[in-house]
């Protein structure tokens, strides 16, 4: 007869395995119910707690490039999940540590302030996201190109858009578009002689047709508000002297208010109103 | 009753292991010095100090269990002590219980120690003790209870080194449940989904044990997940207590 | 007489390595051993001896084969609450006292407080351990560990002792001591089986011999039976007779000063040389015939199979 009674140990074996399969059983009904059960939760909270990035590069050991790849895929799915009402109240600070932690990591900076001024709609915060990232990387030719997009776009704000795009358009790896940009920004502002210098360097040394079509489109736009320009302040000098509107831009030249009369880029007349003072150029840039 | 005094002499064996008491001074300073890092931080300094604390009973907890559990066993087959102790009238699963019953009583004395401290410290701070730094501080140690068992698995066949990587992964595992679920979400349908779906249930989740977010942030806790909590917990060990025993029953001792 | 162990066709394999390869330890032992008598069993190092004692013990699970401890089955309490151990080179928890120890070892046979402290009482003392009762285990010499181990193997009053090896890495005095209370439990009524590689501490006090070889059991019997009275050769040391003297009745091996040291292997020349020591006034300084010996025993069966 061997053992206790191979029976007996038979049957503790299989009660324990009885044993295996029902609590298995039990706790995964259980957590299919603990599942259900809502719990308010800001994932990873505590992280809102540490006063700085600099303190957690400390506490990372030498792996913090690897903590900021964590965090920045962490923050993806946070800033993915719609429920969360007030995930952007830490937004900066979320991606300022991740920049500490590894400040030549691109991506965070780009979307990050993507995140900020598309879902947040908050531009200013964006374009603090993209400064801290220019000042810490300023070979990278995008951060300014977005910012540049940023300020002209959402900001309207032509100077500080020409500002980066100026920033940007001779580094590494940026696209020759970007001088087009700064130069059509330069406009925007106002800025209409160094505008004028900058179009007329792009047609220069445009590298093919288009290019140079282009910018002679622009040269033309230019030029016809530096002209149209200083036609409307003869015209004003004109209605201080008579009180009245000239008839016809000639008017102009005979009372010795303008030397003579600007042609637009192709040589035309400018188009006056003499109902209303109106001048403009004869056709639009783009209709060349 | 035999599993007693299995148990008395584990926690005596237990309670002379020096690696205790490094863990416990080790919590003490981190959870006192929570103070000096309140002054640090930008924001709410109490807020911190919770934190911090209920981290540090938790973290060192669970070294506790993992570094005394995984050498339990495995000193008395190494040291041939078992050897007695098996020819004497004494189940397998009566041993295997004792040694789980002796280190979660010590595990139970060292929680109630660093929970003192802690409560103290935030007390200096707030002049008043919270309720749900209780339940947090108990949902942690229904934590290390499970721990412990799994430590004693691992134990009863595997190497301390080994054991205790195994029982820090079940322990990482346990903890980002969440991130199995979000992957899953994103899968196609079919069997893979199926099968990840099963892992997912099956694996254990520890973030049911987990009140320290709200006991920090003054969340509201539903109150139903107090008593699933408990169930969980005490199934999950149950499984591994019986998974433990199993393995240790047919086990030749050379 | 009823058999106190009873071993049926025991096998047993182990898996060992990291590629695991089979090896064959137990391949079919078969012995046993009456109630009150004192069982060697011996054989040399790596034969199955501790292997067949923790299969006995329940430390090992047989592949196939019976074992039974007074008609029970091994592995039941019944079986176990009359047996004790001891293994070789005993080690216990040494942050426990000596008395901390029996009283958790008393615990685990389930005995009563009051029955508790009476025996660890006694078998502090028949050890010899009483006044080392309040110091850890920690601070014994392996002198006093064995007789530790040896009082908790009898904690339960067992009427089954094994012991592994308990007269291994002991001084003479130890050894004594240990055979006299073998001897003391055969008197007691208990059964004894030991394992021992010290042949003439078996000779001693063995009543039944078992010697395995290999996996298995190649020979067994009462000692008296294996052991035959026959001499093998008679040593005689003789003074003051020159070693030339004897030639052709017996072999001279050793002649240190005026002694020599013969042997010699017919009996009846052994009067003839005694006529020849007496005729030449020598003096006979000791006289011993070798008979076999378990020694003899054993190296025969181990190299001769």
């Amino acid at each position: 007869m061997n053992g206790r009674s191979a029976a007996a140990r038979g049957s503790a074996t299989l009660a324990l395995l009885a044993v295996l399969l029902g609590t298995c059983a039990a706790f995964m009904a259980l957590k299919l119910k603990t599942d259900t059960i809502v719990r308010k939760k800001v994932p990873g909270s505590s992280i809102i707690f540490i006063p700085s990035g600099k303190f957690l590069k400390y506490a990372t050991f030498g792996y913090s490039s690897l903590a900021a790849d964590l965090i920045y895929i962490w923050s993806i799915q946070y800033y993915s999940t719609p429920t969360i009402d007030d995930r952007f109240t830490h937004l900066d600070h979320i991606f300022a540590i991740i920049s500490d932690l590894d400040p030549a990591f691109i991506d965070p900076y780009e979307t990050g302030s993507l995140i900020a001024s598309v879902e947040a709609g908050d531009s200013r915060l964006a374009l603090k996201i993209l400064n801290n990232g220019i000042a810490k990387n300023p070979k990278e030719w995008l951060l300014p190109f977005d910012a540049g997009h940023i300020a002209m776009m959402n900001l309207k704000d032509f100077d500080l858009a020409q500002e980066y795009f100026k920033e940007c358009m001779d580094l590494p790896g940026a696209p020759d578009f970007t001088r087009r940009l700064y130069a059509n920004a330069l406009y925007r502002k106002g800025d209409l002689e160094t505008a004028w210098q900058t179009w007329l360097d792009i047609y220069k040394t445009a590298p093919d047709e288009q290019v140079r079509k282009i910018a002679s489109n622009h040269l033309y736009q230019v030029k016809s508000a530096i002209d149209t320009g200083r036609l409307k302040e003869a015209i004003g000098r004109y209605r201080d002297l008579t009180g009245r509107l000239p008839s016809e831009l000639a008017d102009l030249v005979r009372a010795h208010i303008l030397a003579s009369l600007a042609k637009d880029l192709d040589g035309q007349d400018y188009v006056y109103d003499p109902q209303t003072g109106a001048v403009r150029a004869a056709t639009s840039p783009w209709k060349r | 009753m035999k599993i007693w005094a299995i148990a008395g002499i584990t926690f005596k064996e237990a309670k002379r292991d020096r690696i205790l008491y490094l863990l416990f001074f080790f919590a003490a300073v981190s959870i006192s010095a929570t103070r000096i890092l309140a002054i640090l931080t930008v924001g709410d300094r109490v807020k911190i100090i919770k934190d911090v604390g209920l981290a540090s009973i938790s973290i060192f907890g669970v070294l506790m269990a993992v570094l005394i559990g995984t050498s339990l066993v495995y000193k008395e087959i190494d040291k041939k002590t078992i050897l007695t102790l098996l020819s004497k009238p004494l189940r397998r699963a009566e041993f295997i219980l004792g040694k789980f019953l002796g280190l979660v009583l010590t595990l139970f004395v060292m929680t109630v120690g660093m929970g003192l401290i802690f409560l103290a410290v935030v007390y200096l701070h707030t002049s008043r003790i919270e309720w749900p730094l209780l339940v947090a501080i108990a949902y942690v140690f229904l934590e290390l209870v499970l721990i412990t068992a799994v430590a004693i698995l691992f134990s009863s066949f595997s190497t301390p080194i080994l054991s205790s990587i195994f029982s820090l992964a079940f322990y990482l595992i346990g903890h980002i449940s969440w991130g199995l679920n979000l992957l899953i979400k994103k899968m196609h349908a079919g069997a893979g989904k199926a099968a990840a779906r099963f892992l997912y249930v099956f694996l254990p989740d520890l973030e049911n044990f987990n009140f320290r977010t709200e006991a920090v942030h003054g969340l509201p806790i539903p109150s139903s997940i107090f008593l699933y909590s408990i169930l969980y917990g005490v199934c999950y060990t149950a499984f591994i207590l019986a998974l433990a025993i199993l393995v240790f029953r047919r086990r030749d001792f050379i | 007489m009823a058999d106190a162990i009873r071993i049926e066709s025991l096998r047993k394999s182990f898996r060992l390595g990291f590629i695991p390869k089979t090896t064959e330890i137990l391949k079919g032992i078969t012995f046993s051993v009456s109630e009150g008598e004192v069982f060697g069993y011996l054989g040399p190092n790596g034969a199955g001896k501790t292997t067949t004692i923790k299969c006995l013990l329940g430390l090992v699970f047989p592949d196939a084969g019976s074992i039974e401890i007074f008609g029970h089955p091994h592995l039941s309490a019944r079986a176990r609450q009359s047996l004790g151990f001891l293994p070789e080179n005993p080690y216990f928890y040494d942050y426990l006292t000596a008395s901390e120890f029996l009283a958790f070892t008393a615990d685990l046979f389930g005995l009563g407080r009051r029955e508790k402290d009476g025996r660890i009482d006694r078998l502090l003392k028949l050890v010899g351990l009483e006044r080392a009762a309040g110091l850890p285990l920690r601070k014994f010499s392996r002198g006093m560990l064995q007789r530790a181990g040896l009082a908790q193997a009898l904690i339960n009053d067992p009427k089954l002792v094994v012991l592994d090896e308990p007269l291994g890495g002991m001084d003479p005095l130890g050894r004594k001591e240990i055979r006299d209370i073998i001897v003391r439990f055969k008197q007691e009524g208990k059964t004894v089986l030991f394992t021992s590689h010290i042949l003439q501490d078996i000779e001693m006090i063995c009543d039944h011999v078992a010697i395995i070889v290999g996996g298995r059991v190649v020979k067994q019997g009462a000692l008296q039976d294996l052991v035959s009275e026959k001499v093998l050769f008679t040593e005689m040391t003789v003074a003051g007779v020159p070693p030339d003297a004897f030639r052709g009745l017996g072999e001279s091996l050793s002649v240190q000063g005026d002694r020599v040291l013969l042997k010699i292997v017919e009996e009846r020349r052994v009067d003839a040389v005694l006529s020849l020591v007496r005729e030449k006034n020598g003096r006979v300084v000791s006289l011993s015939p070798r008979t076999e010996t378990l020694e003899d025993i054993f190296v025969e069966t181990v190299t001769g199979r």
